[in-house]
C-alpha cells in the first residue's frame, strides 16, 4: 500500500481512472509542498544553527522561536518588485530560475522515502532506472545557473557562471564514478541495481562501511554541487557580488535560494539512501521515513558545519583537486568495488 | 658638491636641509644613495606668494631617522622624484590635487582624491570656499563636476 | 562595448559599492579570464578634506576630524595629532596622561586589528570568525563608552590632557577584559591558522620584497611582514613607550599569511603592553593647567613640526605648520593606509581575482583614513 493507492482508495467514489488521475495530481502537489517545507525547515535550521555557532540569537521574532521567519521572508520575496537588467536576453533570463527550481523539485520524486505508519509507502514513483533519471535531473540545475550567468548582461554574473561550470564539471565525473561502484556492489544482491530502491534493499550492511572512500568522494562532490563554502566560488560574495544571481531579485532570486538549500537537502537524502541504508535501520517497523529523515538531518548538519568554518577555496586549486585527486581516487574505488563484489563480500 | 645645502635644526630637533629647487633632484638622488630609502611624506605649504615643499625622508639602516628637505617654488612647478621613490607617485598626485603643484616628469599626474574636472585647488589659501561644486555621474559612469546642482543631489 | 567584445581583455569595475572593498574603494580591473592584468585603484569617495577644515578651526577643535579619519582606531589618530600639536604649542602633558594615552591607544590597536581580522575572514569567505572577533571588539568599545562616553569617535583626549581621569574601577575592568581576551583571541585565531584552505589561500600570495615595500612607502604590519622591523614605538619612542617592555614582531614570509601572523602577534604584544601600563600608571593630574578648557582656544603656535606615531595601519605622521595665530596654518597627514594602498597595483598584477581580494584585504584599508 503506498501513498498513491491510499489517496486513490479515498477518492474511489469517482471511479477507477478519475480517482487515479486525481490522486496523481494530489500527490504531485504533496511532493511540491513537501519539498518546499523541507527546504524552508532547513533554512530555519540553518539560520538557528548558524546563529548558535556565531554567538548570536538568530530569528526569534516571527512566531514561536521565529519559526515563521522563513515564511515571512518568502512572502517578502513574493511581494518584491522584480528588477531586471536592461540588456538581458529575456526568455532564458526568466527561464533560468525555473529550470533550477524544477530540476530540484523533480529530484524529490525519485527518492525512496520508505514507510510511514498509516500512510504506507511514501515513495512517489517507481522506476527500474530511477538512479539514472535522478542524476539526469540534478544535472539540469547547472544549466539554469549558466543561463542566468550569460543572459543577465553582467560581468560578475558571467564570471560566476563560468566558475560554476568549471566546478560542476570537475566534480561530476568523480561523483558518477563513485555511484557506479555502488551500482556494481548492489548488482551482486538485487536484480534492479539502477533503482535507488534496489540499492537501499541491497544494503544489509550500509555501503559506507564497505566503501568509505566512495562515500567521502560522493559527499565532497555533493557539497561542491550544492555550492556553498568552501565551494561557493560561483557566487563568492566578496569577489563577484553574488555571481550568477547578481541581477536577480524578488521571487526569481528566491528560486535560486531555494535551489541552494534544496540541493543540500536533496543531496543529503541521496547520500543517506545509497550509502547509509536509506529507510532501513534498527527497530524500523513501519517508520522507515523517520530513519531517512534522521540520517538526512545528520548529514545536513555536517554540511552546515563545513559551510560555517571553511573559507572559500580558489577555483584553480579546487578544479585541480577534482581532477587530480578525486578522479584517481574514484577509479581506485571502482576497482576496489569490483574486487569486493567478485569476492562475494557485498 | 655642485649644489649648496643649508642645514638647520627644526623646532622639534629634526635635521632640515634647505635646497634650491633646481638642485632638488640631484640632492635627492644623492640622499637615496646615502641610504634614505623611505620617502615618508611630501607636503606642500602655500605661503600665497610661494609654495614650500617639504620632503620627509627616512633611513632604514639607522632606525628610520628622520631627515627633512625643504625647497621653495614660486611658479608652482617642481621636479618629480618618482624616479627615485615609487612612494612619491601618489604623494605628488595628492599635492597636485590639493595644491596645484605641477611635478615635472611625473608619469601619471592627475587628480587623486577629487574627481577630474574640479575647479581650483582646495588647500590653496585663495581657494573660494563659498562656491559649491557638484559631482554627478554621466552616462558613461564617469564623474562630472559642475557648479550647478542640476539633476543630481 | 563593441571594442570590448573584440578585445581579449574585459574591464571590470569593482566598487565603490562592492561587498569586499571595505568601504568605498573602486578598483578598475583589466581581466584576462580570471586573471587580473592591471588594477587601478580609484579613491576619494569619502573625501572630506579634513586638512582644510582643520585650517579653519582652533587647534583644539581639529581633534574630532582625526577621530573620523581612521574611525576604527580613533585613539591612535588622536595620539598622533596631539604629538604634533603639543610639540608646536609647547605644552607638555602630565606623566599620568601619557600612560592613559598609551593604554587607550593600545586598546584601540586591539580593536582595530580585531576589525581587520573579521573583515579579512569575510574576504576569504569565512563568516564565523567575524563574530568571534567582533564580540571582543564590542567589549573594548564598551570600555570606551564607560571611559569617554562614546564608542568609536571618542574625542577623549585634548591638548595637554584627557577628558576624564581613570579611576580604579576602570582599571579593574580593563584588567578583567585582558584576563579573558588572549584565550578568546587564540580560539578564533585557530579557525584561521589551523585551516588548510585558509593557508592555501594566503601562503605565497602577494609577495612583497622589503626593498619594494620601502620604496612604495609601505609601513606598519605590512612592512614588518616583509621583514623590516620598523615600528615608531621602538625606533622613535613617543609617550612612554620607552619605559615599556615589548617586542616588534616581524616575519620573513612576505606574503598575506605573514601579514596575518604579524597582526595577531602584535595583538599579543599589545596585551603585554597593557598589562605593564596598568600596573605602572602613576598618580597625578590628568591635564596640564596651561591648557585648561577656558585657555584652550587661545593657544598659539609658530613654526613647523612633524610627529610620527604608530597607528594600527602603520606610520601615522602629522606635519603641522603654525603662523602664530590660534589656528593651524597648514596641516598635512601622512595616512598609512593611503600609502599602503598605493602598492596594490604592484602586488595584484597577474594574480587571480580571488587572490586580489585576499591581497587587498591584507592591506587593512579604512577609507576614512585613505580619503581623509
Amino acid at each position: 500500500m503506498n501513498l498513491l493507492t491510499r489517496i486513490a482508495t479515498i477518492l474511489g467514489f469517482l471511479g477507477h481512472f478519475p480517482a487515479y488521475a486525481l490522486a496523481y495530481v494530489i500527490e504531485t502537489i504533496v511532493v511540491i509542498i513537501f519539498g518546499t517545507v523541507a527546504v524552508a525547515g532547513m533554512v530555519y535550521l540553518f539560520r538557528k544553527y548558524m546563529a548558535r555557532v556565531q554567538i548570536r540569537v538568530g530569528p526569534n521574532r516571527v512566531g514561536k522561536f521565529g519559526i515563521l521567519q522563513v515564511m515571512a521572508d518568502g512572502l517578502k520575496l513574493f511581494q518584491k518588485e522584480s528588477i531586471m537588467p536592461s540588456g538581458r536576453d529575456d526568455l532564458p533570463y526568466k527561464m533560468a530560475p525555473v529550470i533550477v527550481f524544477i530540476g530540484l523539485m523533480m529530484g524529490f520524486i525519485f527518492i525512496p522515502y520508505g514507510q510511514l505508519a498509516w500512510f504506507g509507502n511514501l515513495t512517489v514513483t517507481h522506476s527500474d532506472v530511477s538512479l539514472v533519471i535522478l542524476f539526469a535531473l540534478i544535472a539540469i540545475m547547472p544549466i539554469g545557473e549558466i543561463l542566468s550567468g550569460i543572459t543577465s548582461n553582467n560581468k560578475y554574473a558571467m564570471v560566476g557562471a563560468l566558475r560554476g561550470v568549471a566546478k560542476d564539471i570537475s566534480f561530476e565525473v568523480p561523483m558518477m564514478l563513485s555511484i557506479l561502484s555502488v551500482v556494481i556492489m548492489a548488482s551482486a544482491n538485487v536484480s534492479n541495481p539502477l533503482d535507488i530502491n534496489g540499492i537501499v534493499q541491497a544494503q544489509s550492511i550500509p555501503f559506507i562501511i564497505l566503501e568509505p572512500l566512495g562515500f567521502v568522494i560522493f559527499f565532497i562532490s555533493m557539497m561542491a554541487r550544492a555550492s556553498f563554502s568552501p565551494f561557493d566560488m560561483g557566487e563568492s560574495d566578496s569577489e563577484l557580488v553574488t555571481g550568477n544571481t547578481t541581477e536577480y531579485s524578488g521571487l526569481r532570486f528566491g528560486m535560486f535560494y531555494l535551489g541552494l538549500f534544496g540541493t543540500i537537502f536533496l543531496g543529503s537524502m541521496i547520500i543517506s539512501s545509497i550509502y547509509l541504508g536509506g529507510y532501513n535501520g534498527p527497530f524500523v517497523g513501519d517508520l522507515g521515513f523517520i530513519w531517512l529523515l534522521v540520517k538526512t538531518l545528520v548529514l545536513v548538519i555536517i554540511s552546515l558545519t563545513v559551510w560555517l568554518t571553511m573559507p572559500r577555496a580558489r577555483i584553480d586549486k579546487l578544479v585541480t583537486f577534482g581532477w587530480r585527486i578525486l578522479l584517481p581516487l574514484s577509479f581506485l574505488q571502482l576497482v576496489v568495488a569490483g574486487f569486493l563484489t567478485l569476492g562475494g563480500i557485498a | 658638491m655642485p649644489y649648496e645645502v643649508k642645514e638647520e635644526a627644526g623646532k622639534d630637533g629634526r635635521k632640515i636641509f634647505l635646497i634650491q629647487k633646481e638642485n632638488l633632484l640631484e640632492l635627492m638622488t644623492d640622499l637615496r644613495k646615502q641610504g634614505y630609502d623611505h620617502l615618508s611624506l611630501i607636503t606642500a605649504v602655500d605661503f600665497r606668494d610661494r609654495i614650500e615643499l617639504v620632503y620627509h625622508l627616512q633611513k632604514s639602516a639607522s632606525n628610520f631617522e628622520l631627515l627633512t628637505v625643504r625647497t621653495v617654488t614660486y611658479d608652482s612647478t617642481i621636479d618629480s622624484v618618482t624616479s627615485i621613490w615609487e612612494s612619491a607617485n601618489w604623494d605628488e598626485r595628492e599635492q597636485y590635487d590639493m595644491m596645484g603643484v605641477v611635478f615635472r616628469g611625473h608619469p601619471n599626474l592627475k587628480r587623486i582624491l577629487l574627481p577630474e574636472g574640479w575647479v581650483g585647488y582646495p588647500l590653496r589659501k585663495d581657494y573660494d570656499l563659498s562656491k559649491n561644486q557638484y559631482v554627478n555621474m554621466d552616462d558613461e559612469g564617469n564623474d562630472r563636476v559642475s557648479f550647478d546642482p542640476g539633476d543630481g543631489w | 562595448m563593441e571594442e570590448q567584445l573584440n578585445s581579449r581583455y574585459v574591464e571590470l569595475n569593482m566598487g565603490p559599492q562592492h561587498p569586499s572593498t571595505h568601504g568605498v574603494l573602486r578598483l578598475k580591473l583589466l581581466l584576462d579570464g580570471e586573471t587580473v592584468k592591471n588594477v587601478e585603484p580609484i579613491i576619494g569617495y569619502l573625501h572630506r578634506n579634513a586638512e582644510k577644515i582643520c585650517e579653519l578651526d582652533y587647534y583644539c577643535d581639529s581633534l574630532i576630524y582625526f577621530d573620523r579619519m581612521d574611525y576604527v582606531a580613533a585613539m591612535n589618530m588622536e595620539v598622533g595629532y596631539l604629538e604634533a600639536a603639543e610639540k608646536l604649542l609647547a605644552i607638555e602633558p602630565p606623566e599620568r596622561v601619557k600612560w592613559i594615552r598609551v593604554i587607550m591607544a593600545e586598546l584601540n590597536r586591539l580593536a582595530s586589528h580585531l576589525v581587520w581580522a573579521g573583515a579579512f575572514g569575510l574576504d576569504l569567505g569565512m563568516i564565523t570568525p567575524f563574530f568571534y572577533f567582533f564580540e571582543e571588539r564590542e567589549k573594548i568599545l564598551n570600555l570606551f563608552t564607560e571611559i569617554c562616553g562614546s564608542r568609536q569617535e571618542t574625542n577623549y583626549m585634548s591638548i595637554g590632557g584627557v577628558y576624564q581621569d581613570f579611576n580604579d574601577k576602570i582599571i579593574f575592568k580593563i584588567k578583567q577584559f585582558l584576563k579573558q581576551f588572549p584565550k578568546k583571541m587564540e580560539e578564533a585565531y585557530s579557525l584561521f591558522i589551523k585551516n588548510d584552505i585558509f593557508i592555501s589561500r594566503t601562503k605565497g600570495i602577494g609577495i612583497l620584497e622589503p626593498e619594494v615595500a620601502l620604496s612604495y612607502g609601505v609601513t606598519g604590519p605590512m612592512l614588518r611582514a616583509s621583514g623590516v622591523p620598523y615600528d615608531v614605538r621602538k625606533d622613535a619612542p613617543y609617550l612612554v613607550y620607552d619605559k615599556l617592555n615589548f617586542d616588534i614582531p616581524i616575519s620573513r614570509g612576505k606574503d598575506v599569511l605573514a601579514r596575518c601572523i604579524v597582526r595577531f602577534e602584535e595583538m599579543r604584544q599589545s596585551v603585554k603592553i597593557l598589562n605593564q601600563a596598568l600596573d605602572k600608571i602613576p598618580d597625578g593630574p590628568y591635564f596640564n593647567p596651561k591648557a585648561k578648557k577656558s585657555l584652550m582656544i587661545r593657544l598659539r603656535g609658530e613654526g613647523d613640526v612633524y610627529a610620527r606615531t604608530e597607528s594600527p595601519k602603520g606610520e601615522f605622521g602629522v606635519h603641522l605648520v603654525g603662523d602664530g595665530t590660534v589656528k593651524p596654518y597648514r596641516l598635512h597627514v601622512r595616512s598609512p593606509a593611503f600609502k599602503n594602498l598605493s602598492i596594490l597595483p604592484f602586488l595584484a598584477r597577474d594574480v587571480l581575482i580571488a587572490d586580489m581580494v585576499a591581497i587587498s584585504g591584507s592591506i587593512d584599508l579604512v577609507f576614512g583614513e585613505v580619503d581623509r
